[in-house]
């Protein structure tokens, strides 16, 4: 019954993600295309559940299949010229999304190899796990502050 | 320069931090895996991210171009480091335009200098500065954008385009210097004038001997000299009518700078008098150089508006030499040119006026009331016409279509029949 009503769930997180994800594209709208992309992973973490496996091994696919349709859904919508007016570099462009693509699978099965390994466990690990990731996004944060702010100076 | 985080880098962060922290929360190693890909894309895009610092250089291949035709821009640039995706507008003044792709995407590869050919079609007239780039890069996983303006300054001058004219209008009288017009006058020259008694100091070879077998005693040939002329051209820069693309002060110029043009052929001296908000004269000379001085005053003659009453005393002496030519260019929409042109009659001045049609760029209106308007509009010019015409001005109405060549013939044809009248 549970199972039931997570599959339910993910039904509506999927028809949510494609609504967010119109609409973004629609209007242009970064935000929303932010939280169709959330609404995805919460779609893929639901159904995951309601698998009840122990390791997903087509984490890197999915998490591969995420990053395609960012990519692509932000070309769409940013600020540019006609993007074909040259055929060799939106050629170009496509294969870098090819690359970043593979890329953000090898690191997902990276992710999944580390979690896989049985290095023990314990309090202790899971603390320097937990201050790790936030570590992590601390850094990130710091890195998207500094660019963002944004400075102008004379090139020439 | 500037940069500024694209929307990918403030969503992508977000997402990892989500996943993350939905790792941590529900102990699920696949979602950090989910939220990884974004983390490290960040963290990779903004290690690389790096202004291009790019170099433009511009050349135009011609300086000064004729109205309708066209001018190539060359760009060069260069990078230190290579740009993916280089988006370049080229900011162009109104009156000029390309016929190639503006703004373009280019790449830049490393240690290489694309140029890059922009034909640009004058339209319009004028002074016009180039060299204005606006430039947009990202970097390569586009999260942050660089956005810059590049100016490398060029000036193109674009000249009036010119109108054929077979005949120009002949002033009432020359001046002293030789030139290519037949003078009333009799002197030294080619064109047979008369017969008249030898008199004492009369070159021989100017000895006509048919005349002197006939009669007895010497005949000599009398002859017209070939002088110059002095011409002003008038134009009146208070008020223009006009529409988008066209108005009475781009007729007038055109027609100045072809009259100008083929009164200097001519070798008569040619100056210039555009009266209006600002006065702008240019004392009468000839040559070349003069054309240049001419049209490259034209090219700064422009509307301004103006309440300050101005007349024929503001007008420097020497800019209208006696017996000169007065060829006024004006929609006469201003009180002030018309009275100016009334009071140069007044002074004696050999005077023709070239009236630039105000009605191709003016409605006749919807309602009744606007119709009758414009009915007792046109009633009051052609009062006026009448009013140039009774002080023995040739007045004629110029349109844009309408060839220079006729407007000039029909002044001719004014002064060949009308009363001459001396005030």
């Amino acid at each position: 019954m549970q199972d039931l009503h997570l599959r339910w769930l993910a039904l509506v997180l999927g028809g949510l993600a494609l609504s967010f994800l119109a609409a973004g594209l629609t209007t242009r709208s970064a935000a929303a295309l932010g939280w169709g992309l959330a609404a995805l992973g919460g779609e893929y973490a639901v159904l995951f559940a309601a698998q009840g496996r122990a390791l997903d091994e087509a984490a890197p696919v999915y998490a591969a299949g995420l990053v395609l349709v960012a990519e692509l859904a932000f070309w769409s919508v940013e600020r540019r010229i006609a993007a074909w007016s040259d055929p060799a570099i939106a050629e170009r462009r496509l294969a870098q999304l090819l690359g970043v693509c593979v890329g953000a699978a090898a690191v997902a099965a990276l992710v999944l190899v580390v979690a896989a390994a049985s290095v023990g466990g314990g309090l202790a690990l899971e603390a320097i796990g937990v201050a790790a990731a936030i570590g992590a996004l601390a850094l990130l944060g710091v890195l998207v502050r500094r660019t963002a702010a944004g400075h102008t100076r004379a090139l020439r | 320069m500037s940069h500024a985080a694209t929307a990918k880098l403030r969503v992508y962060p977000v997402l990892a931090a989500a996943g993350l922290v939905a790792a941590l929360a529900l102990g699920r190693p696949e979602l950090a895996a989910l939220a990884a890909p974004f983390a490290v894309l960040v963290a990779v895009g903004l290690a690389l991210a790096k202004p291009p610092e790019l170099r433009l250089y511009v050349e135009l291949d011609r300086e000064r171009q004729l109205e309708g035709r066209d001018v190539v821009v060359d760009l060069e640039l260069a990078a230190r480091r290579p740009v993916e995706r280089l988006e370049l507008l080229f900011r162009m003044p109104p009156g000029l335009e390309t016929g190639a792709p503006n703004p373009r995407l280019i790449r830049l590869a490393f240690d290489e200098q694309p140029e890059i050919q922009l034909p640009i079609r004058c339209l319009h007239w004028g002074a016009y500065e180039l060299g204005e780039v606006l430039w947009r890069s990202r970097d390569v996983f586009g999260l942050v954008a660089f956005e810059g303006l590049i100016r490398e300054p060029h000036a193109l001058k674009v000249y009036p385009r010119g109108e054929t004219l077979q005949r120009l209008l002949r002033p009432l009288e020359t001046q002293a210097f030789s030139g290519n017009q037949v003078a009333r006058q009799r002197g030294e020259g080619i064109e047979f004038a008369d017969l008249r008694p030898f008199t004492s100091g009369d070159r021989v070879r100017r000895v006509n001997w048919r005349a002197t077998a006939r009669r007895g005693v010497p005949w000599v040939n009398e002859a017209h000299p070939e002088r110059n002329s002095d011409v002003v051209i008038f134009l009146d820069t208070f008020a223009e009518a006009r529409r988008a693309d066209l108005g009475t002060l781009d007729l007038g110029v055109r027609a100045a700078a072809a009259l100008a043009t083929h009164y200097l052929e001519e070798k008569d001296r040619v100056g210039l008098v555009a009266f209006g908000g600002v006065l702008n004269w240019l004392t009468v000379s000839s040559g070349m150089t003069q054309l240049y001085r001419i049209v490259d005053s034209l090219l700064d003659a422009e509307i301004l508006l103006s309440y300050a009453w101005k007349d024929l005393n503001v007008i420097p002496p020497r800019t209208l030499p006696p017996r000169a030519l007065v060829i006024a260019l004006s929609p006469l929409l201003d009180e002030r040119a018309v009275s100016a042109l009334i009071d140069l009659r007044g002074r004696g001045f050999d005077l023709a006026v070239i009236e630039l049609s105000p009605f191709p760029f003016v409605d006749e209106g919807e309602t009744e009331t606007e119709r009758l308007a414009y009915r007792l509009w046109r009633l009051r010019r052609e009062a006026l016409r009448s009013r140039y015409a009774a002080l023995g001005v040739p007045i004629v109405e110029w349109r844009e279509g309408v060839p220079m060549e006729a407007v000039v013939e029909e002044v001719r044809a004014f002064r060949r029949h009308a009363r001459v009248v001396r005030a």
